[in-house]
């Protein structure tokens, strides 16, 4: 029921009231008003965070319990982004101290912050999608915001030809996946996602298959929406973005919109869990597809940061190569979970259940990739009024810095995934869940590429601390506002506390995504390689045992 | 399942019998009239001074003979978007309204349903304000 919807809305309500307070605030002309805002969006975030904890669980969402992991996480990875984000917004506030007139035009601040909490309000807001319209709405929530981000987070001219190019592209891929939920309309005549689900199994019990235009649906918001993941066809803008943008905000740019994109992937994916020929889990056009884009993603991905220089642009494209490893959870698909047996595998989570391993490698991922771009933005090159760039730059700073060059090693070395930290955990499950659904090959050439980016990884982690310090390393100050630094080493820690309690996470993750995909169990239980899957699983130790 | 077709054909909707279109027959008069009262009214009532600025094409102050290809002040487009802001607000306001019709008067739901909008008009409010703060309305 309708009141049951909004009752469960109240996180993202709280967040809109927060970004109304923030807006009028920020345009207040007392410089300790402004300020407060950075303190209220906290607040708010942070009330958000618990009302989204004790959320009801709604009743006739197509993944019941997925807002109850994915509202939580995006609440804390938008407390650790904020402190991360200080004073990005500053453009006005320094011009003010050099004895500028107070001019509510100029002033940015209260509307980077609303627009970051909308954008956030929109990847929530993904999660309890019950039909393609909210779908639409909530993606495009999400995105639109990001672009004024990425221009207002930089005076340079590089900020707003990131943005302009974003902004294209995110036209592009809205009209691809808007074309693709017309197909789906026209093939079930239905926009809910449980009718246009019941529409597809009708058609699939009758001919064996479902439908060409429901299938190309599917396929067509599937390609649309790897814009927002950064997967191959659209991954074009990922570099030139995420370089142009204020670090910050390429590390927000790297969290939030892929994991609304992932959550969309798999609502959509819902659609048609369960319906391959011969009782895949995937109809065939669609996994060679997936399969398809995971490969050229990961491949393009690591190998093209294999030829970069600036550290963004290699952590932009060591964003692309992780979106190839996450869509092999989408490959593997909900396993187990499906067929309503994953309860009774709970003690075995190593795991089949692919979309368990998504959401918990994209937490992961924000965490050690967060903490990754904020060292950038830790350190600051007063010559070229810009913060840490290019490799060179990084070199040998931790003379300087050790405890910097401490957290980009931890994150860099957990991004690869380096045993015992938690990257490597993420890979465990998402491999586990891979070679369970049959995906042998491709978690060899996964693996592969895992290999492949050590290269680019291990320098980021090594140059730091083996490289000659440069003319630039030395000039390098480190940034006045404590909340960059702050949010690094809380990224850092994260990245070593999540690896000690991974496994309940990894558990919560499972169960936020288990549901019986709206009637998947019936044709996914008589599908043998599951059971097959739970028989190498038992060989395999369940991660609470696993010391790290 | 019947399903009532969305449009009524053109035959039956111009059938005296079936004819039920009166009231937008009456606003369609009482907005073409309007229009023509204003007119012969301003005609009768106005000074008749003229000049070639008063005579050209009102075009919201920018020359009505000219290419299309050239800047516009900025302000068109905060305005045109501020306007967009109360006018996607109305559209929402329809059917809430006609939902509203059908809710009990004195039930809860029907609290629920007025608090629920006059937030929704809150914050267009709030967009009002934070527009005219920023100087969208000032034109100097």
């Amino acid at each position: 029921m309708m009141t049951d919807r909004i009752a469960s809305l109240w996180p993202e309500i709280v967040l809109f009231i927060t970004l109304s307070i923030v807006i009028l605030l920020g345009l207040s002309p007392q410089a300790q008003w402004r300020r407060l805002t950075h303190w209220i969006t906290g607040l708010g975030l942070a009330i958000a965070l618990l009302l989204s904890l004790y959320a009801p669980e709604v009743t006739g969402l197509p993944v019941p319990a997925l807002a109850q992991f994915i509202k939580p996480a995006a609440c804390i990875m938008g407390l650790l982004l904020l402190l991360g984000m200080s004073a990005v917004d500053d453009r006005l506030e320094t011009r003010l101290a050099q004895g500028l007139k107070f001019d509510p035009l100029l002033t940015t601040r209260g509307e980077f912050l609303a627009f970051f909490l909308l954008s956030l309000i929109g990847l929530m807001l993904c999660t309890s999608a019950t039909d393609l319209i909210w779908l639409f709405l909530a993606l495009e929530l999400t995105s639109l915001p990001t672009y004024v981000m990425v221009a207002s987070s930089r005076m340079k001219n590089v900020g707003h030809e990131a943005a302009v190019k974003y902004f294209f592209l995110g036209a592009l891929s809205a009209a691809i996946f808007l074309y693709g939920f017309a197909l789906l309309y026209g093939a079930t005549g239905s926009l809910h996602l449980d009718e246009i689900r019941a529409a597809l199994v009708a058609q699939y019990e009758e001919t064996g298959s479902v439908s060409v235009l429901g299938l190309m649906g599917v396929i067509l918001s599937v390609v649309g929406i790897s814009f927002k993941i950064a997967a191959v066809p659209m991954h074009f803008y990922t570099a030139d973005v995420y370089e142009g943008a204020a670090t910050p905000v390429s590390a927000f740019l790297a969290f939030v919109p892929k994991t609304a994109g992932f959550v969309s992937i798999m609502l959509l994916g819902g659609m048609i869990v369960g319906l391959g020929e011969d009782g895949q889990t995937w109809p065939e056009a669609f996994r060679v597809l997936l399969w398809v884009i995971a490969v050229v993603t990961m491949t393009v991905g690591n190998t093209m940061a294999l030829l970069q220089s600036s550290v963004k642009r290699i952590l932009a494209y060591s964003s692309i190569a992780h979106s190839g490893y996450v869509l092999i959870g989408i490959i593997a698909g909900p396993g187990l979970w499906a067929a309503g047996t994953g309860a009774a595998a709970d003690s075995s989570i190593l795991t089949s259940n692919g979309f368990g391993a998504v959401v918990f490698y994209l937490l992961a991922y924000g965490v050690m990739n967060l903490g990754a771009f904020l060292v950038l933005a830790c350190l600051h090159d007063p010559e070229r009024h810009q913060d840490l760039e290019s490799l060179d730059d990084l070199s040998g700073i931790s003379r300087r810095h050790p405890w910097l060059a401490g957290a980009m090693a931890v994150c860099s070395l957990s991004l690869l995934g380096l045993p015992p930290l938690i990257g490597f955990f993420g890979k465990l499950y998402l491999f586990s869940a891979g070679v369970s659904a049959g995906e042998i090959p491709l978690v060899v050439i996964a693996g592969l590429n895992s290999a492949i980016s050590a290269w680019y990884y291990l320098k980021l982690a090594g140059l730091p601390w083996l490289g000659q310090p440069s003319a630039v390393t030395d000039r390098l100050v480190p940034t006045p506002y404590l909340g960059r630094p702050a949010a690094a080493f809380l990224s850092a820690v994260g990245v070593l506390v999540l690896m000690v309690a991974g496994a309940p996470i990894m558990r919560a993750g499972s169960e936020a995504t288990a549901c019986d995909w709206g009637g998947a169990a019936s044709v996914a239980a008589t599908t043998p390689s599951p059971i097959e899957a739970a028989d190498q699983r038992q060989s395999m130790l369940p991660p609470d045992d696993i010391d790290p | 399942m019947h399903v009532p077709p969305l449009f009524t054909p053109l035959p039956l909707a111009i059938d005296p019998v079936a004819f039920n279109y009166w009231p937008i027959v009456l606003l369609l008069t009482i907005a073409v009239g309007f229009a023509v009262l204003v007119m012969i009214g301003t005609h009768i009532l106005g000074p008749q001074r003229t000049g070639p600025e008063k005579e050209t094409t009102y075009e919201s102050g920018v020359n009505p003979v000219d290419t299309a290809r050239k800047r516009f002040n900025v302000r068109y487009y905060l305005l045109a978007m501020t306007f967009l802001v109360f006018d996607v607000e109305i559209i929402f306001l329809y059917p809430w309204a006609t939902t509203f019709r059908q809710i009990d008067a004195d039930s809860q739901l029907a609290t629920m349903f007025v608090c629920r909008i006059l937030f929704f008009l809150l914050t267009s409010v709030i967009a009002y304000a934070y527009a005219w703060r920023k100087g969208v309305f000032r034109f100097d």
